[in-house]
Formats: C-alpha cells, structure tokens, sequence
C-alpha cells in the first residue's frame, strides 16, 4: 500500500512542478502525468553472504554474492537481506524481528564489525561489496544464524534478578534515591545481542569459562542496584580466574555496542569493586 | 487490507498476473512433505548430533584489523612477551655459558656490540626500545583503565592513536636519541 | 497487519509471483568458496559443540578463590605501578645501587611470570587441552626458576643488570 501511495504522490508531484513551469505547460504536462517518473541509474551494490547448510554439513562453508539495487532497497543491511529473501533465495537465514534495534535479533558481523543490521546503514561512499558474516567464533545454525544457547546459559548463571532477604520498610515496594536509580542508566538498556561478547577475542579463546562482556554487564547492572543484598554473594561468584578475569581491557566490547554502552568500562567497576569491597 | 494485499501482488506481476494466480496457488496447496511424531529425548538427540557438525564462524580472519592484529592489548601482549622472552633467553643463556664455553658477560658483550655497524646497533636498539616504549606507555593507560577512567568511545580512539605515536618516536629516541 | 492472519493461500500465492520475479531478472547469484574459516582456526581448533545440561540450566560456577581472582588482580596491578618508578628511577639519577637493582629484577621476574601464565591460561584452555596445559605450566615455572637462577649469577659475578642495559646501549 505504501508504495503504491509513495509513486502516485510522486507522478502528481511531477506533474504539477512541469505545469508551474511556463512554456512547457502545453508540450509536456498531458506526457508526464501518463508516463512513469523518470528512473534513477540502478545503483548496484553486492553482498557476501556467509552460507552453510546444517541438511549438507560435510559441505564447508562459503560466501555467495548477491546483487541488488539499492535505489529500490530501504537504507539498512536488514532491509536489503530481507529483500535478497523475497527475491533472490528464499533459503538465505537470519534472525530479525523488530526492526528496530530492540530485539537484538539481526546481530551480525558487516564489513568486520559486529553490530545491529537493523540499525546499520547500507555503506553507499564506496563501491566495494559488503561482506556479511555470522557473529564470530560461534557455533553456526544455518547461514547467518548462530547458537547462543550456552551464552543465555551463562547470562542465567549470574542470577539476573532482584535478590533480597529483608521485606520493603513500607511493605509496598523497593524504593530507591533518584541518584541510586541513576547508577543503573547505561545498564539497563543492554538487549542482550551479544554483539560485545562475540567481538572480544577472550571470548572467542574462553567463551565456556570467562563469561564475556554482556554477561559481566549484566552482572554490574545487579552489583550496582542499590536494592540487591547479595553483593557479596555475586562477587564471589566472580572470585576465579576464569569468569571475570579474562577481561583485558581489550575494549572491543565498547567499540561493538550498537546501543552505545559501554561494558568495558561495567566490567572495570566489578574489578574496583572486587579489590575494594 | 487482505484483498488489498491480493490486488498490489498481482499488479506487481502484470495484467494477467490476477487470473492466471488463482488456480495455480490452489494446486500449490497440498504440500509433499509428511511429518512423523518422536519423543523429546530423540528430538534431543537429534539437536544434540547437529551441534556435532556445526563450523565455527569466522573470526581472526574477518573481524576489523585494527581491534584484532593491530589492537592495543595484542600489542601490549606481543610487545611484553618480546621483551621478557629476550631477558628469558639470555639470562638462561648466560646460565648455560660456562658450559658451553660461550662468552656472555657484560664485558664481551659490549666489545661485541660496540664493532657492529651504526644502522645494526640502532636496528637492535629499535628492536628493543620500541617494545619497551609500547608496553610502558600502554601500562600506563591499562593502570588509568583500571582506575575506571578514559572509557569513553572518543578518548579511546585518541589514546590509541596517541599511544602509537609516542611509542614509534620514543622507540627511535631509545634507538639513536641516546 | 494483516500479515498474521494471512491465509497460507494467500502466502503461496505471493510466493510464486516472487519467484517469476526472480526468474525474470537479471540479477547474478554467485558463490565462491570460503577460505579464511577453517584455515585460520585452525590453531588451537574449539572443537565439535556439546553443551553439557539443558537450556535451562544455568552455566557451572566455578569455586571461589581470591588468590586467583580479585587478590591476584590487585597484586597484579601494584606490581606493574611499582615498576613505573622502579624503571626509570635507575637509569635517570645514574646512580648504581645494588638493592634497587635487586628488587627491579625480582619485580620484572615475577611481572613476566605472571604475564606468561595469563598468555597459557589464554591459549591452552585447561577443558580442551589438559596434558599441553600441564606441560605449559610447569615448563613456565622450570623456566622462570632457570632465570631467576641466572639473574643471581649475573648480579653477583657481573656488573648488574641496568649498569649491564646502560654500557650496552652506550656502546
């Protein structure tokens, strides 16, 4: 429907721009209204595309390109996988759901960096083709789709949630300060894409014992919530070689992010915290 | 909004794209695939054969050169593990030395190193020197780090450029300034 | 919006015309083979995935242990601030004292111990590679002894170490 509403505004637009001109009202304006507006030069652009099939798994992996025109594609990555799905291969498999760098569903490595493709734009500068890769150094489903269930394994094993042992003084609910509520801004937000953890090579070298920059945020989100009591507990959960200390400020985490936060600097106040407290 | 949907698909295939749809879609209906019930265990055993086969995903060999090969911890590593492996190897050497009748003392050291080419000397110096200026400087900025400071995405990106910097040119000062 | 409530009929429909779509245009489909996945991983390789429990369990924690977790870190951290005067301070003033050369020695001794086992622990995963880790571990140690042998060998009959750095690089 939109599209259908988009080309009429624009040949009504059209016509009515050469009407305004004078001279060329009669020549032309009974022409433009019938013929369609004038088509842009195909703006062709290439993708990569990582595919592996789990139905032929002795079949290694490999890359297969895909040509479209951008002029007919939205501006994102996204859209323009979406579109090789229409159009071109049906069997093309990725994960995608709100569009809108909410779900943290469509988190894929483009052009060697890991980010949203929802949220990324489609690189229009260059001509060079954009390479697409699942996130790195996992486990691959089926073409873009990676296995994040040992990942979720691990966000479960810090205990995401308010604990506590003493009841709310009013009876009603956990109160907190304006200032102790602020603590958890930059926190609060993470979608839990796993853009971070798969972008940190200590991860990729560890991911079953050091638990990653996601989870360690997560893990400071509930370290800083004033309303937690079992502070003490969760660091010592942390209290091995493995599990926090495999973090070397290698701070890929924070370049990756597509929602802006920061967890190299979350995981340098556990560390504070852990000598300090 | 459902005959719409109709109508907009078939005006993207052409005039007789509305009449010619009908039948064909109908005879696509029945679909060639069966399905056959089993337990949740088998169901299991199944996902668990296919985690078998899955490939990892590329890493190394894709991800940004500059986070990955070129990226300040690597180099702090690589430039570390020089300097300590050297100070490893010669003091094991020097260990060694009087059994095998090698002559690694401060003093033939020197008058090896002094009848060295100028170019060589500061080869090896560089050699040594850069390593040393990359790793303290860099020391230096993961203690700062540590102290939960200079997080932000800008500073970070100064700071590495910063860091090479300094390091190149105080490697060359330790190399031929001295 | 209508999207969920679209009859499969309706879908197949829509599937067809897209593959005439398709098939119609001129668009290249091409695949190459892949090479940088398999070769470059192929150091250290992770392995075939098994994930031990459900997907509901949560991942094993492992026994705390400040020696190895947050005290190891702090002690870390002292060390490499200390040796950021401890550098300098020798080559600067010029003056050669035994007992600061010393404790430099020593304190870079362990600060590259330390450094070294980071990089094993690292790169030779205890789960994956048990005997190789075992191996790395104890020759690390054999090796950090070895020098620390020889660093007294070299500060007791030689010059010592920086008095050794500064006629080398005079030279």
């Amino acid at each position: 429907m939109a599209a259908l509403r988009s080309t009429s505004s624009r040949i009504l637009g059209s016509s009515l721009r050469t009407a305004m001109r004078p001279g060329a009202v009669f020549t032309r304006s009974m022409a433009s209204v019938s013929e369609a507006p004038q088509e842009k030069a195909p703006n062709m652009k290439t993708f990569q595309i990582y595919r592996w099939n789990p139905d032929t798994p002795t079949e290694k992996p490999r890359m297969q390109s895909y040509t479209i025109d951008l002029n007919k594609t939205g501006p994102m990555i996204l859209d323009a996988l979406v579109r090789i799905k229409n159009e071109l291969d049906p069997t093309l498999t990725f994960r995608r759901s709100c569009r809108e760098g909410i779900c943290g569903s469509c988190a894929m490595n483009i052009n060697g960096q890991n980010t949203l493709a929802c949220l990324c734009r489609i690189p229009s500068e260059n001509a060079s083709d954009v390479k697409l890769y699942p996130l790195p150094h996992t486990y691959v489903v089926k073409d873009l789709v990676p296995d994040l269930t040992y990942f979720y394994k691990q966000y479960k094993s810090i205990k995401p949630y308010l604990q506590r042992d003493t009841p709310a003084p009013d009876g009603k609910e956990y109160r907190q300060t304006k200032e102790d509520r602020k603590k958890l801004d930059g926190l609060y937000e993470c979608i839990l894409c796993a853009c971070c953890s798969t972008s940190c090579p200590s991860y990729w070298w560890n991911s079953e014992e050091y638990l990653g920059p996601a989870i360690l945020l997560q893990s400071y989100r509930w370290l800083a919530d004033s309303r937690d009591e079992r502070g003490a507990e969760r660091r010592a959960n942390l209290e091995n070689n493995m599990s926090l200390y495999r973090c070397h400020t290698i701070l890929n985490c924070t370049r990756a992010c597509p929602k802006g936060l920061n967890p190299g600097k979350a995981i340098a106040e556990i560390k504070k915290q852990m000598a300090f407290a | 909004m459902i005959a719409q949907r109709v109508g907009v698909t078939a005006l993207r295939r052409g005039p007789a794209g509305l009449f010619a749809q009908l039948p064909r879609a109908a005879a696509l209906q029945t679909r060639p695939v069966t399905t056959s019930k089993i337990s949740q265990e088998d169901g299991h055993q199944i996902l668990v054969n296919q985690r078998l086969q899955r490939p990892v995903s590329p890493n190394l060999g894709i991800y940004k050169i500059e986070q990955t090969w070129l990226g300040h911890s690597a180099w702090t590593r690589i430039t570390g593990c020089t300097l300590s492996g050297a100070a490893y190897l010669y003091f094991t050497a020097y260990l060694g030395a009087p059994l095998l009748g090698w002559h690694l003392e401060t003093a033939s050291l020197v008058s090896s190193f002094a009848a060295l080419p100028f170019a060589v000397k500061g080869g090896i110096k560089f050699m040594l020197g850069f390593p040393f200026a990359y790793h303290f400087i860099n020391g230096l900025r993961h203690l700062w780090f540590d102290l939960g400071k200079g997080f932000a995405k800008p500073s970070i990106k100064k700071g590495e450029m910063a860091l090479w910097t300094s390091s190149i040119l105080g490697g060359l000062f330790l190399a031929f300034g001295l | 919006m209508a999207s969920i409530v679209r009859p499969s009929l309706l879908r197949q429909s829509a599937l067809a015309a897209r593959s005439g779509v398709a098939a119609r245009s001129a668009i290249a489909m091409r695949a190459a083979a892949f090479h940088s996945s398999s070769k470059k991983s192929a150091i250290l390789p992770p392995g075939p995935q098994r994930i031990e429990g459900g997907v509901n369990d949560p991942a094993p924690i492992p026994t705390p242990s400040a020696a190895h977790g947050s005290y190891h870190w702090t002690f870390e951290r002292l060390l490499a601030a200390g040796l950021v005067p401890l550098t300098i301070a020798p080559f600067a003033s010029g003056s050669l004292n035994p007992t600061m050369d010393a404790i430099l020695c020593s304190a870079v001794l362990i600060h590259s111990h330390i450094g070294f086992q980071s990089v094993i622990i690292d790169y030779i995963p205890k789960k994956r590679y048990p005997g190789l880790r075992k191996l790395f571990w104890w020759g690390l140690n054999a090796a950090t002894i070895t020098v620390g042998i020889g660093l007294y060998e070299f500060e007791t009959n030689d010059v010592g170490v920086t008095e050794a750095i500064k006629r080398v690089w005079k030279a």
